[in-house]
């Protein structure tokens, strides 16, 4: 008998808020943290970004009694996450029943550059960031890095809902977060992806993506028995083997990746997709593709990109926190920057929240490398 | 046949910046470090101009691959046929660390800064999952775990989850990681649900695998 | 110009790592993309980094490449009309 996979706590921490309420209160009535810079250190072209206040952060982290000094704004992004979301779930995290899971795909990549001070190098390496955090909790277990680009967040909850499954471990707590430093920056403008004005998942006119900052934590719990409230379903990875920067024409790697969730959770009482909804021209064009090919292109779908921009390696886990509140809040969100359509296979998507009928969404991503993810959360009441 | 010779089964290929071993057999080469990798290539395979594009993590997950499935003598999928019951599942400490400090190159100075697409796109340590994707035709899972260290007992475990995916068959798994272009270590295997069954078997194999790594 | 085209042709097989291929595999006319050297959509965004490093020039909108890789001579064309180092 399979066990359930139980999500008992969350956190969002953002410039949209520090909990996953505060969150989806502000998106729900349309706010966004996406603003207008002209320049960053080296980088020299504008760019849209939804960036933490390193004074909030800051203040933050005394209020949390995270030490000062200690640790990057990295690794302050992980904890102020994750310890509110151990304290709401109010689960012992030095037990060795606990698995840590992180998701990033740059870590602290910005110590790499000579002009930043005040660590040492080795603390680049992801698997010190989580080590740094299992620590703080006192937690015995080695926690484990996903690093599979911008799907990581989806990824990261999968794995925990496998490590789960085995019976090592009754409770996961997955965290994911990057910071947005010249190094990605400069990255996503060398591929032309970045846009200077709000990003605009779907439209006709949209132009790329908006890059931002968050922080999110999920809280998994393994039962023996049928439990209520959230519920992982399942979930299912799988690459287009088309090309490692483009998404394949036919979006086979999502398309295969829905079909699996569909397969394992079936599709009754599916409020929403909740799309990556990068803005990029090939992003959207391969998810309305996916969407159509799975049938699923009549079911109400929401992108949030307009709202945090790409958060990386926290998208897959906000996301699907922010899609847990719409569904109980019988809301599918608006997907903000969108006013007409501009994919082949017209999405089910509007500028306007709109009333959910369901209890259940699914969660899908794609990546770099071809890497695609999904996965489908139930609400049991 | 002893318990302990029983457990190794597996069959793997193993690069470090030193020398290449194929299933036990050691491959002869000239070079040491990146030079090496060449070497090999166009010695063993020569088929897959893009090799020459890749960052180091990717030419090292490459070779390693490419060189275990022909020696497994894997069919290699063509055309329009494809097969989503095989996953690729890594690990490494480094991640992307060479690509990352490559690119940094290029934006490291404003009077010389011209930052790099085709590098900056290696600096996901899961593209190289990617790149041995495209080559076998490969549409299962492809997952990239970053550990704090050579933990095998956290590899056996990951890898055992990894079939819980009922449509995974089989796993083309390991270690892959490189600090810069003349320093890097790899091994590679392939492993189907039978081979992650005994999950202390499985850690057993992989840390007598992994010695041929330090 | 032939000096100029060969000092392309070795800036670009440098660029894109075409270590199999030699100045003269690529024929000044035929096309950059599709056939022939097998380039992709991250060998173009590195063509527009080698524009701007080597020859000052700026290309904001990628889908302009399309039409200046074009050849290696609509290439050169551009360079020598545009080029500010």
């Amino acid at each position: 008998m399979a066990r359930v996979i139980q999500c008992i706590a969350d956190n969002v921490v953002s410039p949209l808020g520090r909990t996953s309420m505060e969150n989806y209160v502000n998106v729900k009535a349309g706010c966004s943290g996406l603003a207008r810079f002209e320049e960053m250190d080296r980088v020299s072209s504008p760019f849209m970004l939804s960036r933490i206040d390193r004074y909030v952060m800051d203040e933050l982290c005394i209020g949390l009694d995270i030490p000062d000094g200690k640790y990057t704004f990295f690794e302050k992004m992980l904890l102020t996450s994750s310890i509110q979301a151990v304290r709401k779930a109010g689960i012992d995290p030095s037990s060795d029943r606990v698995l840590f899971i992180i998701s990033t795909t740059k870590g602290n990549v910005s110590l790499l550059d000579r002009d930043v001070k005040g660590f040492p190098q080795e603390r680049v390496l992801l698997g010190k960031s989580a080590s740094m955090v299992s620590r703080y909790f006192g937690n015995p277990n080695a926690p484990v890095v996903v690093c599979n680009a911008c799907i990581s967040g989806v990824c990261a909850q999968i794995e925990a809902m496998r490590a789960l499954q085995s019976g090592r471990y009754d409770y996961a707590v997955v965290t994911g977060a990057d910071e947005q430093s010249p190094f990605i920056i400069s990255g996503f403008l060398s591929f032309k992806a970045l846009t200077d004005t709000p990003c605009r998942p779907f439209d006709k006119d949209r132009t790329g993506l908006n890059l931002g900052e968050c922080a999110a934590t999920v809280v998994l719990k393994a039962s023996d028995a049928p439990a209520c409230g959230w519920v992982l379903e399942g979930g299912a990875i799988r690459n287009d083997a088309n090309h490692i920067s483009g998404p394949s024409r036919t979006g086979e790697g999502s398309y295969l990746a829905l079909m699996e969730v569909l397969r394992k959770c079936g599709r009754e009482g599916l409020a929403f997709v909740n799309v990556h909804g990068t803005a990029t021209a090939y992003n959207d064009e391969m998810e309305s593709i996916a969407l159509y090919r799975a049938g699923l292109i009549d079911v109400p779908v929401t992108g949030l990109k307009g709202y945090y921009g790409h958060t990386m390696g926290a998208a897959g886990i906000m996301e699907s926190i922010l899609s847990m509140y719409a569904v109980q809040d019988g809301t599918v969100l608006a997907t903000r920057g969108y006013a007409e359509q501009g994919v082949t296979y017209p999405v089910n998507v509007s500028p306007e929240n709109r009333p959910a009928h369901g209890n259940r969404f699914i969660k899908l991503l794609s990546g770099f490398g071809g890497c695609n993810a999904a996965l489908s959360y139930a609400y049991y009441s | 046949m002893t318990d302990m010779e029983k457990e190794r089964n597996l069959k793997y290929t193993v690069i470090t910046d030193k020398g290449v071993t194929v299933c036990g057999r050691v491959l002869e080469h000239n070079h040491t470090g990146s030079a090496m990798l060449t070497e090999i290539y166009r010695a063993q395979l020569g088929d897959w101009p893009k090799f020459f594009k890749m960052d180091t993590l990717s030419k090292v997950g490459y070779l390693a691959s490419e060189l275990l499935l022909k020696e497994l003598g894997e069919r290699r999928l063509e055309g329009e046929e494809y097969a989503s019951d095989r996953a690729i599942v890594l690990f490494g400490t480094t991640a992307s660390l060479c690509a990352d400090r490559n690119y940094q190159e290029t934006i490291q100075d404003s009077d010389n800064y011209y930052p790099s697409p085709a590098l900056f796109v290696y600096t996901l340590p899961n593209i190289v999952t990617g790149e041995i994707a495209i080559r076998n035709h490969y549409r299962g899972e492809t997952s990239f775990y970053v550990l704090d260290g050579y933990d095998t007992g956290s590899m056996a475990f990951h890898l055992q989850c990894a079939f819980q995916d009922d449509v995974t068959e089989s796993l083309l798994a390991g270690w892959v990681d490189s600090t810069d272009n003349d320093d890097f270590r790899c091994f590679f295997t392939l492993m189907d649900r039978a081979d992650a069954s005994d999950l202390k078997g499985l850690e057993n194999e992989l840390k007598g695998i992994m010695d041929n790594l330090k | 110009m032939e000096e100029m085209i060969l000092k392309l042709k070795q800036e670009i097989i440098e660029v894109l790592n075409l270590e199999d291929v030699k100045p003269e595999d690529i024929d000044n006319d035929a096309p950059l993309f599709g056939e022939g050297l097998g380039l992709d959509s991250i060998d173009a965004l590195e063509l527009i980094v080698l524009m701007e490093k080597n020859y000052g020039i700026k290309l904001q909108d990628p889908a302009k490449g399309k039409e200046i890789f074009k050849s290696i001579n609509v290439m050169a064309d551009y360079i020598q009309k545009n080029r500010t180092r």
